[in-house]
């Protein structure tokens, strides 16, 4: 299990209670699961992805992550269109383990509303959420 | 981690490399290591991997009437038991089963291991010492028979995997002379404790150990008994001499993977508070030849034989890796139909096997077809209402469903059988 100082938490990253990250991209948002996250899941084997096209509202489910041990459902950090899904993943689900920040993004979204982005946490806040999380 | 939860003497251990921890039964193990799951799960298919399974617990009951106690106590014949289910239980070898209450409802399972002509050791799952114990001693009347719960008092490290006898090979004394005569289910050598009896085995900086030729992962291996403060030395020992091997620590995540797939059950979720019986573990009741009765009488036979609303319990294969919910928590319906038909107990992925062709293969071989690599099937057990047969396809519903298909068996080419000359 990682130390959360072993944790890699990207400055450019802001992060939803339930670990997606979201990166802005121009007025693009990318979203993945975090470091925290694939080290808590284990060994990632299969994605279920959304449908490009599909519209969710923040915090809806999207899909589904499923590592050796669990199926945990996965949340939209904003509310938008699905642009893009990393089809990379259908081959190579243990991207997101090795690289879970870029490599192992999951989609790319277009927000419906900008400014829901602001309620993400920054780096410092997520990891004092995680502090709270190690008894 | 809450307060309570018990650690064995390898926590720090566990902890200091790299584990991710969990809690199982109140004890906080390592659920995997760095190298996740899927790694440690082939590790034991194709090399050896190192199980900390010093949660479980072990008890002693000895005295002159031991073997007629233990016998109504428990689901295996103990007196016919070893050869063609003819010879009984000798010092030396040992025997799986249940032990039942009066409705034929699982208390626990175990393996008892005969020590001496009056001397057995029955070891259970973890934190069920104490149950055990006053389970047996509930049920002993006047027999005389002492009953001794050793929780906490055992260390136990399962060294699980094709290659587990050369790498005990190059760890114990006399290894050739030990190893082999070591057919399945018996075992050699005890740990001090008061006693004596059997034939010592002795790691080479000369501490005693019990070893056994048994495991939970339906490969072949060892379980290594010993004294609690030996045990994280002889853990470091059996890991450095493993290393050439390819031997890595394993957690309770890949354990559970191993098991299922080898159609092993786990006692509270796949046997539990229901009948022991109509389940693929029916080599540990004490069917005669016609397979109607029993050969002896034990605590739960009449309820077993007259059940009202038997229920049934089947191994099932999936085509591919997705999974579903265990526990009873998921639905399982026949193909089309609208009601279901029972629950789903325990359902996991075995990441050593596939699909192809309609037929499962593994990546432990022997034959694997061109251009074919084993990408996992999720497994488990299923405990339904009706009869089902071999084949027939099921749905398994959460929020999600996946496709199933009732199977006698799950893993192939497993090891755990293999002559030992093969693995020396």
């Amino acid at each position: 299990m990682k130390e959360i100082h072993e944790l890699i938490i990207p400055e450019d990253l802001l992060f939803a209670e339930d670990h997606e990250w979201a990166r802005q991209e121009n007025d693009k948002v990318r979203v993945g699961i975090s470091d925290y996250a694939q080290d808590q899941l284990g060994d990632i084997v299969y994605v279920e992805f959304p449908e490009p096209g599909q519209i969710f509202s923040k915090n809806e489910p999207f899909g589904s992550i499923e590592s050796v041990k669990a199926v945990s459902e996965l949340y939209m950090p904003i509310g938008g269109e699905i642009l893009e899904i990393n089809k990379a993943l259908d081959d190579y689900p243990d991207l997101i383990n090795k690289s879970p920040n870029d490599q192992g993004w999951l989609i790319l979204v277009k927000p419906t509303d900008k400014s829901e982005i602001k309620s993400l946490m920054k780096k410092n806040a997520y990891m004092e959420m995680l502090k709270g999380l190690e008894v | 981690m809450p307060q309570e939860s018990r650690k064995t003497l390898l926590n720090h251990w566990h902890r200091s490399h790299g584990a991710n921890m969990g809690i199982f039964s109140g004890y906080d193990m390592p659920l995997w290591y760095g190298m996740g799951v899927k790694e440690e799960h082939l590790a034991v298919l194709t090399r050896a991997g190192l199980f900390d399974t010093s949660h479980m617990a072990g008890l002693i009951v000895s005295g002159p009437d031991s073997l007629v106690f233990l016998n109504w106590m428990f689901t295996k014949d103990l007196t016919r038991c070893l050869g063609l289910k003819t010879k009984p239980l000798v010092p030396g070898r040992c025997a799986y089963g249940a032990f039942l209450d009066e409705n034929g409802h699982v208390v626990d399972d175990s393996i008892i291991f005969q020590l001496t002509d009056d001397r057995y050791m029955v070891y259970v799952n973890a934190g069920m010492g104490d149950t055990i114990a006053r389970h047996l001693n509930a049920h002993r009347r006047d027999r005389d028979v002492q009953i001794k719960d050793l929780t906490g008092k055992i260390g136990k490290i399962d060294l699980q995997g094709p290659l587990a006898a050369k790498v005990l090979k190059k760890v114990i004394k006399e290894p050739e002379k030990v190893l082999a005569d070591m057919i399945y289910f018996k075992f050699k050598g005890n740990f001090d404790m008061d006693d004596d009896s059997g034939e010592p085995v002795y790691f080479k900086g000369g501490t005693p150990v019990l070893i056994s030729r048994t495991g939970y992962t339906g490969e072949f291996g060892f379980e290594i008994f010993m004294t609690p403060e030996k045990m994280v030395g002889i853990w470091e020992t059996i890991l450095d001499a493993g290393k050439s091997f390819g031997v890595i620590p394993c957690g309770l995540a890949a354990r559970d993977s191993l098991r299922a797939g080898a159609v092993l059950p786990l006692s509270h979720q796949d046997i539990g508070a229901w009948p022991y019986i109509n389940n693929p573990w029916r080599f540990s009741l004490p069917f005669d030849d016609e397979q109607k009765h029993f050969t002896k009488k034990f605590l739960g036979d009449s309820a077993l034989l007259n059940l009202k609303d038997p229920e049934y319990t089947y191994p099932f294969v999936g085509f591919d890796l997705r999974k579903i919910s265990g526990g009873g928590k998921a639905l399982v319906f026949i193909e089309g139909k609208e009601m279901p038909v029972g629950t789903v107990l325990t359902c996991v992925t075995d990441m050593g096997i596939g699909r192809h062709e309609g037929r499962i293969y593994s990546v432990a071989g022997p034959e694997l077809p061109e251009n074919f690599k084993p990408g996992g099937l999720s497994c488990g057990f299923i405990k339904v209402n009706k009869k089902l047969t071999t084949g027939q396809i099921l749905e398994l519903k959460d929020r999600r469903q996946i496709k199933v298909e009732v199977v006698e068996d799950i893993r192939p080419n497993r090891t755990a059988h293999k002559p030992m000359k093969q693995m020396l």
